[in-house]
């Protein structure tokens, strides 16, 4: 195979002390710099709280108080568990994949306004940094659970800083994400490459459009309420005051973010594995306006349905709000439907983002089916505020947020940074957290159903919780040991994996982002290729196929449309036989300055480890 | 159509083949009869559902590990396969058919929920129960007698259940329950009942309920309402019509008559609260 290299001057940053790589990263504009500091944060915060995780189901191991020093602490732990996985790394993780992947997919050289996009961040990290600081305050961290039901967050039930910091520290944060919001719709609208149609960005780059128009729904509210719950607690406002109606006012408030949050961490993941599914099946995605109109049902839908988290209040519209929760199953169905129609009579093969792409519809899908349980008032009066809640919210949010998340690592990393994650490691990892997330959850829903309320740091022996919990218990373990060969990945790769010498280590990458380089040059693109399809990268890197690539309407009925797009077949076979089909040589190969193994050595080795691998 | 019968069969088959347990889709209940006038429409909506939601997933999962097992990539073959990009009357169809699905449980959900929620009926008897931090207070309002529970502290030790603050009720007769709360938001659950209602500070929460089996069923406060929120747990006693008068008879000897009514609630004498935010800042 024939390999250019091309040295860009410029594009190589000479190397550094360790002082100078710090301050040129926290200086840093770069959309892939800021998007990788997201990644890393929330990946720290989702390690803290993890642990936090591992030490309430310690806890509830026996029954009894044996591992926490109070009941007290134990609620510090859940509420500041259920905060950070929610607002300090779910969220976070979809700017950090936004900004990193998004712009590379619609060519654009940066966001649109990369100091807004850099100080979006350092309100994220600072506000999460305030609110988890309660633990180093003398009565600790916010006490009265993620979703502060008003009067207990009052300083009357809470009193302490905790619940201060809490509440300053995440309308900061909130601040952040709506700014992060706004670059990101700017962006997609006004900086797409030529020929970059609405209708032909990834399913990935739409999931992110929608999502922030859902972030501007839903922040703005708890902005807003966190600051009216801040003047009750240090002003003396009487804005969430039960007399004047506050409680329920304030689940209203709390529960109209709340539940488009839940969107707002799901969208970007199902963008994540409908990037995925089409490389690994080596087809289009399948009705991919679907997908689209889907993503843009659930997220109209999803601002209709709060109150279903309020049906045992007594105090909402019972009618509307279950039949709004249960028409989000629809477009949520055809998003399957799509996903397995991109699988259908493809030609599937199972490198670690596949499996952990089925791993999140497989686990999805039992969430889905919980939610539409839950959806009917009569069943959702007996579980809510169960454990059988707990264990749906995890299938529904860890099936799709984690499994998403470590798709999108192994998909990406080579994009990140230039160097292919370990398959082994990453099977390994997969089924280790497969195993541990089923085990530590699917049993919750058993416990729940015969009683179990959520939040409770110990129960009766006699209640005949005690195996269950064990066996929840026992599986944590497992799913908190699973992180361990994921980290120990990505410090041999860094230190071993040879350098990725071609624009698509995949070989059927779709989106624009497997037209550059891994990882990409300072402004992600030297040339652009010609964008005539939602798949640009897939057309460059395999024009026989895109040669024959339009739709052609079969006469035969009139709904009879099944486009046939087979190619050049032959053409195809020849290509793929003789090797000429391997990815294109990157655009812009990075000469290093010689302490890792010169850019003709990589090659070659990424190109037997390709043939290898083939 | 017909493989999706044929598997809503199997399951009912594999769901009756198993313990009687399992027929109530493990929802607390006895063989001997119904706890309350609606377990049994809770529990048949709950089984319904099951059996339509995981006959769903099968076909579901089942068409994924289709995909994994059949259409895996063998290894000589190097052909691209069918770029297939959408079947427009495939598409029709899975958004008809789930919406033709979501329209049978919503008819079914909605004739339910009205009935449980239904409070329209004159009760046999009103009690009112007020959460507080961390227990409860039962106020009998027509025997005009009340009495009041203390939090179980060593929640986690054996013999609590015996120990427990417990709601007596006659057997067979409508009681109308009447929920408030003293400071924060509370849930009052009894989940042989099926049921649970949210205790909210300034606002009364009423439901009404018929317990047809006599028996003592644990309760627990179902809302996070602050540390001591596990140990928040009571007793309901259904029991006969005389036991109940006797138990009337006993907390009226015991002095405890009149009620703990919402004069108590910490809202209304918050005073000092109020000073210690104001001085304290």
């Amino acid at each position: 195979m024939a390999t250019q290299v091309q040295t860009v001057p410029g594009l190589v940053t000479p190397r550094r002390s360790l002082g100078s790589a710090v301050v040129r990263w926290i200086t840093s504009t770069d959309h892939k710099t800021i998007g990788y500091m997201y990644l890393i944060s929330s990946f720290v915060f989702f390690c803290i709280a993890g642990v936090m995780a591992l030490v309430i189901r310690a806890e509830l191991f026996t029954p009894g108080i044996q591992v926490v020093q109070s009941n007290e602490q134990y609620n510090q732990l859940f509420t500041m568990h259920g905060t950070i996985m929610l607002l300090l790394f779910a969220t976070p993780l979809f700017a950090g994949f936004a900004n990193v992947i998004m712009p590379l997919q619609i060519g654009a050289p940066d966001v649109a306004f990369p100091r807004l996009n850099m100080l979006a961040y350092w309100f994220y990290l600072f506000g999460g940094l305030i609110a988890v600081s309660g633990f180093f305050t003398p009565q600790g961290a916010a006490s009265f659970g993620w979703f502060a039901y008003a009067p207990l967050s009052s300083s009357t039930y809470s009193p302490g800083l905790g619940g201060d910091l809490w509440v300053f520290g995440l309308a900061l944060g909130g601040f952040g994400t709506i700014l992060g919001a706004v670059n990101f719709i700017t962006t997609i609208l006004t900086m797409r490459a030529p020929g970059m149609t609405m209708f032909r960005m990834p399913i990935f780059t739409w999931n992110i459009l929608v999502t922030s128009i859902l972030v501007l729904m839903a922040f703005p509210p708890l902005a807003a309420a966190l600051l009216a719950l801040g003047a009750d607690r240090r002003l003396g406002a009487q804005v969430f005051n039960p007399e004047n109606g506050g409680a329920i006012l304030w689940q209203h408030l709390f529960w109209f973010f709340g539940h488009p949050e839940v969107y707002i961490i799901a969208l970007p993941f199902f963008g994540i594995v409908s990037e995925i599914f089409p490389v690994f099946s080596r087809k289009p995605v399948f009705g991919y306006k679907g997908l689209v109109y889907a993503t843009i049902a659930i997220a109209a839908l999803s601002v209709t349905v709060w109150a279903h988290h309020m049906y045992a209040t007594g105090a909402v519209l019972l009618p509307f709000f279950a039949l709004m929760t249960m028409l989000i199953a629809v477009p949520t169905g055809v998003k399957f439907f799509n996903w397995i129609g991109t699988m259908w009579r493809g030609k599937l093969t199972f490198e670690t983002p596949m499996l952990w792409s089925i791993g999140f519809l497989v686990t999805f899908l039992f969430g889905g089916l919980t939610g539409i349980i839950l959806a009917s008032p009569p069943l959702d009066f007996h579980v809510t505020d169960t454990y059988f809640v707990v264990a749906h919210f995890h299938y529904v949010v860890f099936g799709t947020v984690v499994f998403a998340m470590f798709a999108g690592f192994y998909f990406w990393w080579p994009k990140f940074t230039g160097r292919m994650l370990d398959e082994t490691l990453g099977k390994v990892h997969f089924w280790m957290l497969f195993f541990g997330f089923h085990g530590t959850f699917l049993i919750q829903h058993w416990l729940g159903v015969q009683g179990m309320p959520r939040r409770y740091p110990d129960y009766m022996p006699e209640d005949d919780f005690t195996w269950m919990n064990q066996v929840s218990t026992v599986g944590s373990m497992l799913l908190a040991i699973s992180t361990l060969p994921f980290l120990y990945n990505v410090y041999k790769t860094w230190r071993t994996a040879p350098q990725v010498a071609v624009d698509d280590p995949w070989g059927y990458g779709n989106s624009l982002e497997w037209a550059t380089s891994c990882p990409p040059p300072r402004h992600n693109f030297t040339s652009l290729p010609r964008i005539r399809s939602e798949r640009p990268a897939f057309d460059l890197h395999h024009p026989e196929v895109a040669a024959m690539d339009h739709v052609e309407p079969d006469s035969d009925g009139i709904f009879d449309w099944e486009a046939d797009r087979r190619g050049q077949v032959s053409l195809a076979a020849e290509r793929l036989a003789t090797g000429d089909a391997e990815p294109e040589q990157s655009s812009a190969t990075i000469v290093d300055d010689g302490r890792r193994p010169g850019p003709q050595d990589d090659i070659d080795q990424t190109d037997e480890q390709e043939d290898d691998r083939r | 159509m017909a493989r999706l019968a044929a598997l809503a069969v199997l399951v009912a088959l594999v769901a009756s083949g198993c313990s009687a347990e399992a027929q109530r889709g493990f929802l607390p209940g006895y063989d001997d009869g119904q706890v309350t006038n609606q377990t049994e429409r809770i529990t048949s909506l709950w089984t319904g559902s099951w059996i339509a939601a995981l006959a769903v997933g099968v076909i579901t999962w089942g068409l994924i590990l289709w995909c994994v097992a059949v259409y895996r990539k063998r290894k000589d073959d190097h052909t691209l396969p069918v770029q297939l990009r959408y079947h427009v009357p495939l598409e029709i169809m899975y958004v008809i058919l789930p919406i033709l699905m979501i329209g049978v449980l919503y008819f079914y959900t909605e004739r339910d929920m009205s009935a449980i929620t239904d409070v329209s009926e004159e009760p046999d008897l009103t009690v009112q129960v007020v959460g507080k931090q961390w227990s409860w207070d039962f106020n009998y309002l027509d025997d005009d007698v009340y009495s009041s529970g203390q939090h179980v502290i060593d929640v986690g030790a054996p013999g609590n259940p015996e120990t427990l603050p417990t709601l007596y009720l006659p057997v067979d007769e409508r009681v109308e329950i009447q929920l408030e709360a003293r400071d924060v938001i509370h849930s009052f659950w009894v989940p042989a009942f099926l049921y649970k209602l949210d205790v909210i500070p300034g606002r009364t929460n009423v439901f009404q309920v018929v317990p047809t089996r006599e028996g003592v069923y644990a309760g627990k406060c179902a809302e996070f309402c602050g540390e001591y929120h596990a140990g928040m747990l009571f007793n309901v006693a259904v029991v006969s019509r005389e036991e109940y008068d006797a138990h009337m008879e006993e907390l009226r000897e015991a002095g405890q008559t009149g009620s703990l009514g919402t004069d108590l609630d910490r809202g209304l004498v918050r005073g000092d609260d109020a000073a210690n935010t104001s001085e304290e800042g």
